[in-house]
């Protein structure tokens, strides 16, 4: 990977997740950056001032969002970035990553336009790695 | 006098037809209008052996026969009714009936008018059908019929109103026990629906309970109109009553299982979730960790991957426990109401949260004199205050001691129990539609496991109350529940 992700970015409460998804991103050298938020509100308040204060080039150019949260839930979190999503021009290429198996979820995931899949967990490292070189090509 | 001319057009508007009987020669003449009537058949030489074989119906043929000889033998006069086959083909109801001779000299020939009296007889049928159908139909369904004078409080009511009250047929209802056919709670809507029928004229159509004579209670539907005068005044009301006993048993039943079914159904949802959502969680991260294993490639990097399953396996029991308190706790729903004493379920409470309070340096001030106890489930109450007692500590506002105000009370016939706290409050605007829901934790704060509120407002909803919350962030939180 010689051009890999400049920053990609976790929107998740689970600790454990993340730091798998961390240790993979590291070893497998898939991302120059990474961040991590707790809730939708950190990222969300993270983006907003990202854009007022420093430029759009500092937004990640891929997030892996959980649906579960405690405090702004990844529902809530789509809702509040559509909002934003038209105040910047940089591509941002999101993922839902959740252990719900619910179908429900997974169609109202799809009916969001920035969503471009729903991923169950746990993800398959060749799947996960797949969707960077994608991004990257 | 008229001419027989006359006399004969008159009876033929009337639709009326008649015989003549010479008595001397047993000699019969009909009228035109008789012989239009069936149809002007050629009758033979014995006119009285055709017409009845032929026109009277064979039900009457015995009979008639009888009336008629007793007439030309004995000049007896009669009146019947019978029925005759028209040209048509189709029998109809006469009267018959013979003409009296005032003058006896001049009786030698006797008179019989045969009078269609088939439309009175068809309404008199309808009628005693309609009154059958009624009766079979009020008793069927156990409907009794019932009247109010408004003036003299007169109560009028028929047999099957007698027997759903338990009554014997020859009771007379008082107008001064008006009310004691009517169940106590009941009592001021009867007196209010009454009221405004008699003043207003606004009918009514309810279901109440009611008493029988023998204090039975039993549910009623009940409909009362107003009866006016010539002057527009109502002057009563008249109505029924309808045993539903059975059918509002069976409702009251089935919205019970319903109830039940609707709990066990949001029970299993919330199974279901959690199995989802937490327990699936975890075992994807091992899975995770198991496809990092097989990828890891020094010793040092396999002994960190495997230290995450530790935690993995904390979480994972954590989650069972929860699974396990939500299951537990409907198991209660059996279990019976009973007087439970506001200040014994607190003594309980703050006796299993002592090291909370202690350590919080929380204080609790309790004002139950207005409301003492209340007909609950004693494990629900206390769990309710559990839930909200824990919660206004575990989220006071840093630095400030924790205080919480509980009072219970009475309004407009409902109870109440408050539960105040001085908080870092919620903002309701951004959380207030998800505040009870499930595994909605609002504060970053690390005891929060998003499940308590959860199960107070299913604990209280089950009881058939309601919970509701008011807050202001930084100042603290009301939490009120109607029981």
């Amino acid at each position: 990977m010689d051009h890999p992700i400049e920053l990609a970015c976790i929107i998740d409460d689970d600790k454990i997740y993340v730091n798998l998804v961390k240790k993979i991103i590291e070893i497998k050298k898939l991302s120059q950056n990474l961040i991590i938020f707790k809730n939708g509100k950190e990222a969300l308040d993270y983006f907003k001032a990202i854009l007022e204060n420093v430029s759009e080039e500092r937004l990640p150019d891929i997030i892996f969002l959980d649906l579960n949260m405690p405090v702004m839930d990844g529902w809530e979190f789509l809702s509040e970035f559509v909002k934003i999503k038209n105040t910047f021009n940089k591509k941002i290429t999101l993922y839902v990553v959740s252990s719900s198996i619910d179908p429900r979820d997974l169609e109202r995931a799809k009916s969001f336009n920035m969503v471009t899949d729903y991923l169950i967990k746990p993800i398959e490292l060749k799947r996960f790695e797949k969707i960077f070189e994608r991004e990257v090509a | 006098m008229l001419n027989d001319l006359q006399l004969n057009s008159i009876l033929e508007d009337f639709d009326v037809a008649y015989w003549k009987i010479n008595l001397l020669t047993k000699e019969i003449s009909w009228s035109e209008h008789f012989n239009y009537l069936i149809g002007n058949p050629d009758t033979g030489t014995n006119k009285l052996d055709f017409f009845l074989n032929n026109i009277l119906h064979k039900d009457y043929r015995y009979d008639f026969r009888e009336y008629f000889e007793n007439l030309t033998d004995h000049y007896k006069p009669f009146t019947t009714e019978i029925r005759l086959k028209l040209e048509n083909g189709k029998y109809r109801w006469f009267e018959c009936r013979n003409l009296k001779s005032r003058e006896k000299g001049l009786a030698d020939a006797a008179v019989l008018l045969f009078v269609n009296i088939h439309q009175a007889k068809r309404d008199q049928y309808t009628i005693e059908e309609n009154f059958f159908y009624y009766r079979e139909t009020a008793e069927m369904t156990s409907t009794g019929g019932w009247y109010l004078d408004v003036t003299t409080n007169a109560v009028y009511w028929d047999n099957v109103t007698k027997k759903i009250l338990d009554c014997p047929m020859d009771y007379e209802p008082h107008p001064e026990d008006k009310m004691r056919f009517y169940a106590n709670e009941h009592h001021e809507k009867v007196e209010r629906m009454f009221k405004k029928c008699s003043k207003f004229g606004i009918p009514f159509k309810v279901e109440i309970k009611m008493r029988t004579l023998h204090n039975r209670e039993f549910w009623v539907r009940a409909t009362g109109k107003p009866v006016y005068n010539n002057e527009q005044e109502v002057i009563g009301i008249r109505g029924v009553y309808q045993d539903i006993d059975e059918q509002k048993t069976n409702e009251l039943n089935l919205q019970n299982s319903l109830d039940i079914i609707a709990s066990q159904n949001s029970r299993l949802f919330n199974f279901a979730h959690i199995v989802s959502h937490q327990l699936r969680s975890h075992s994807s991260n091992l899975s995770l960790i198991a496809q990092l294993l097989r990828e890891a490639r020094t010793a040092e990097d396999k002994l960190d991957l495997l230290l995450n399953v530790n935690d993995i396996s904390e979480n994972l029991e954590d989650a069972i426990n929860e699974l396990n308190e939500v299951v537990t706790r409907q198991n209660n729903l059996k279990k019976e109401r009973q007087l439970v004493k506001f200040k014994a379920a607190l003594d309980v409470v703050i006796a299993s949260t002592s090291s909370l309070i202690k350590r919080e340096n929380a204080e609790i001030i309790a004002e139950f004199d207005k409301l003492n106890e209340i007909n609950y489930i004693s494990e629900y109450l206390e769990s309710i205050l559990l839930n909200l007692i824990t919660n206004a500590i575990k989220y006071k506002f840093q630095g400030r001691k924790p205080i919480i105000y509980i009072q219970t009370y009475k309004e407009n016939g409902e109870s109440f129990l408050e539960i105040s706290d001085n908080g870092m409050g919620i903002d309701l605007d951004e959380h207030g539609d998800k505040m009870f829901g499930m595994y909605k934790t609002f504060h970053r704060h690390p005891e929060a496991n998003g499940i308590g509120l959860f199960i107070t407002k299913n604990q209280v909803e089950a009881m058939g109350g309601s919970i509701s919350v008011t807050s202001t962030v930084n100042i603290g939180t009301t939490f009120k529940i109607k029981f």
